[in-house]
């Protein structure tokens, strides 16, 4: 639900035509019912009645106004009414960004199994592909990528509140059998990520769905702890008191690796586009995948520890430690 | 929001004088002495204002007064149709697809069209716990001018470094913007090669800036939504023709990945995994190379090993 809890100016002016658009179709209301149609305070649609009010522009020579709306009304019995409408039609116009940024969402959520055949789903895509400006081509669009197996199961084991156990990859590489209490599933473009609590950790840790396998639902219902876990900030990565900060330089290619931890601006020059940053790691030599995988276009000034790592993590893959032979698997 | 009341009541649009005469602040900004030059840039500015909200301001030249210029909104903003209400389970669900953008300014523009579509007056089913938070990540700094530019139609330029380290000055009309397997891409007509191409986000390395004549954007007409699909028919015919055979250890992480204890006819630990670029995967398996024997194409196993050598040298 969008929250207005202050304007800036397209806000405002985004909402007054809303504002217009529900009176002319809704007639008269309370100034409460549309305080929290909106999700507003009734201050600022108090706020913006008197802005309403208060456009006038010069035609010809006398001053017309578009909209009033009757103050006496709302001040007598706090009921808001449209008398006057010169301009605005009762249908919402939504700007080509508005509903590509919409119609991109829908198309993403009809690549998630569950609304899939949503019918009011569909009627919505439909709509927007067949009002926009632009044709039935979304200009943003993702493509689904594999549904991660095992999902379906999840989600039912969420909506019946109880706990799941799997075989689990941990971060350190260690295959375990877990039980975790799943509180949400995260669709992410780059892989599905269940966040759960961890009766191990006792927090809420992020488990990958790609390092899970032989899911099953078990009879238990999820702990009091998960239960009272609240709002999940979006953001994966979750602080740890024994995480290790990394510096590590990134080009274009691999600012992935720091999007998570800071905001990337674009490049002023091709020469300003290696940037340091600070992430953090978990398991320390976890450094050297996250690292490697994007072969050189990042890497790790300090600490030396972590430098090694990687250095070790490439030489390994590439056969070069003798000692290792036997366990390199290389295309040569 | 004056100016387009002004605009839409005069129904046959205003010219810059008529404009300069209703709108008070230009009235009185003009009364006080400064120039008509920089009343018509405070124009321009709100005409960029007004048009990030979804009105479009259009010049329309008027024949019959000659030389006479006119102002109007155009139509081809989305227009909710009006035969067609939403129930509350629909703006539930458009609730939802708006908090799918993690970028600030899409999630924006998204809530703003929900701001929009409150004035149907209905109000959203009770949220559900539906177990799903699904977001879409745009790690790339070019994906918003990206995205603006695609909205307005404007010709852009950027560098592009090739996988093989080439760096070229790109000169595109944007046409579209997809997310394959996690990765961003542009589709657009490359005016260099007068082709359609696609460019990977990630590998944009300046800033994208819009191209100029004049102080002014240069703009193109609205591709054919025909062009578009026939580009994406050719991603994935390309994506459908271009597969990796791949050695899986047993039971390894990489084992986990792909997914190979549900499929029994790839017990043996074989795998075949189609591609958008060659170099994405030799990325992605990086991760995976102590479990991960490339049999084919010779081209990747040579991709993720020169990837390595130069991490070697980065480390050294």
């Amino acid at each position: 639900m969008p929250r207005l809890a202050s304007f800036n100016g397209e806000e405002r002016f985004n909402f007054l035509l809303a504002l217009i658009g529900y009176l002319q179709n809704r007639g008269p209301v309370s100034l409460a019912e549309a305080a929290e149609h909106f999700d507003l305070e009734e201050k600022y649609i108090r706020a913006a009645v008197t802005s309403i009010n208060e456009l006038t522009a010069e035609v010809g020579d006398f001053e017309q106004w578009f909209f009033y709306i009757d103050v006496d009304a709302l001040e007598e019995d706090g009921i808001l009414q449209l008398l006057e409408n010169e301009v605005i039609e009762n249908v919402p116009r939504l700007s080509t960004r508005q509903a590509s940024a919409i119609a991109a969402g829908l198309n993403y959520l009809a690549t998630i199994p569950e609304f899939a055949n949503d019918k009011d789903l569909i009627e919505l895509q439909n709509l927007l592909a067949a009002g926009s400006g632009r044709g039935a081509v979304a200009t943003v669009e993702v493509v689904p990528g594999t549904v991660e197996a095992g999902s379906e199961i999840i989600r039912q084991a969420i909506l019946q509140g109880k706990q799941i156990r799997c075989e689990y990859f941990n971060q350190k590489g260690e295959r375990a059998l877990r039980d975790i209490n799943p509180i949400r599933l995260d669709p992410r473009s780059d892989g599905w990520y269940l966040r759960g609590y961890c009766p191990i950790n006792n927090a809420m840790r992020n488990f990958r769905l790609d390092r899970m396998r032989s899911i099953e639902v078990l009879e238990t219902a999820i702990s009091n702890e998960a239960k009272s876990v609240g709002e999940i900030d979006d953001a994966l990565y979750v602080a740890d008191k024994t995480d290790t900060t990394v510096v590590v330089e990134v080009q274009p290619e691999a600012y992935r690796l720091i999007s998570e931890f800071q905001n990337v601006a674009e490049p002023k020059s091709i020469e300003s586009g290696n940037i340091r940053a600070e992430i953090k790691v978990g398991h320390l030599p976890n450094i050297a995948r996250l690292v490697a995988k994007y072969g050189g276009a990042a890497k790790v000034i300090e600490p030396l520890e972590a430098r090694s790592f990687v250095k070790t993590y490439a030489l390994k893959a590439l056969g070069r430690q003798p000692e290792l032979t036997n366990q390199v698997q290389d295309e040569e | 929001m004056q100016i387009t009341c002004a605009l839409l009541f005069s129904q046959r649009g205003l010219s810059k004088k008529e404009l300069f005469e209703c709108i008070p602040s230009y009235r009185d900004t003009l009364a006080s002495g400064t120039n008509e030059e920089s009343v018509f840039r405070m124009f321009e500015r709100d005409k960029t204002d007004l048009r990030n909200t979804g009105i479009q301001v259009e010049i329309k030249e008027n024949l019959v007064d000659g030389d006479d210029i006119r102002y109007v909104v155009a139509s081809d903003t989305f227009v909710w149709p009006k035969q067609v209400g939403l129930n509350p389970n629909q703006l539930q669900l458009l609730n939802l697809a708006a908090g799918v953008w993690a970028h600030a300014s899409l999630q924006s523009d998204a809530n703003r069209a929900l701001v929009r579509l409150r004035a149907l007056g209905v109000a959203p089913a009770a949220s559900d716990l539906i177990g799903y938070a699904p977001r879409i990540k745009t790690h790339e700094p070019a994906f918003m001018p990206l995205n603006i530019a695609i909205d307005s139609c404007q010709e852009v330029r950027f560098s592009y470094r090739k996988p093989n380290g080439e760096i070229s000055l790109r000169h595109i009309q944007p046409w579209a913007l997809r997310n394959i397997d996690g990765q961003w891409l542009v589709i657009s007509f490359d005016l260099d090669r007068n082709a359609t191409r696609n460019f990977l986000l990630m590998r944009i390395v300046s800033k994208v800036t819009t191209v100029k004549i004049d102080d002014t954007e240069v703009t193109f007409a609205a591709p054919d939504s025909k062009l578009i699909t026939d580009a994406e028919a050719e991603l994935s015919e390309l994506i459908n023709t271009q597969v990796a055979r791949l050695k899986v250890k047993p039971d390894s992480q990489a084992w986990f990945h792909f997914q190979l204890n549900d499929q029994p006819s790839t017990s043996d630990g074989l795998v075949s995994v189609a591609y958008l670029d060659m170099h994405l995967l030799a990325e992605q398996l990086r991760e995976f190379a102590l479990d991960v024997t490339v049999i084919s194409p010779v081209a990747l196993g040579e991709a993720i090993r020169s990837g390595f050598e130069k991490v070697v040298e980065a480390h050294a």
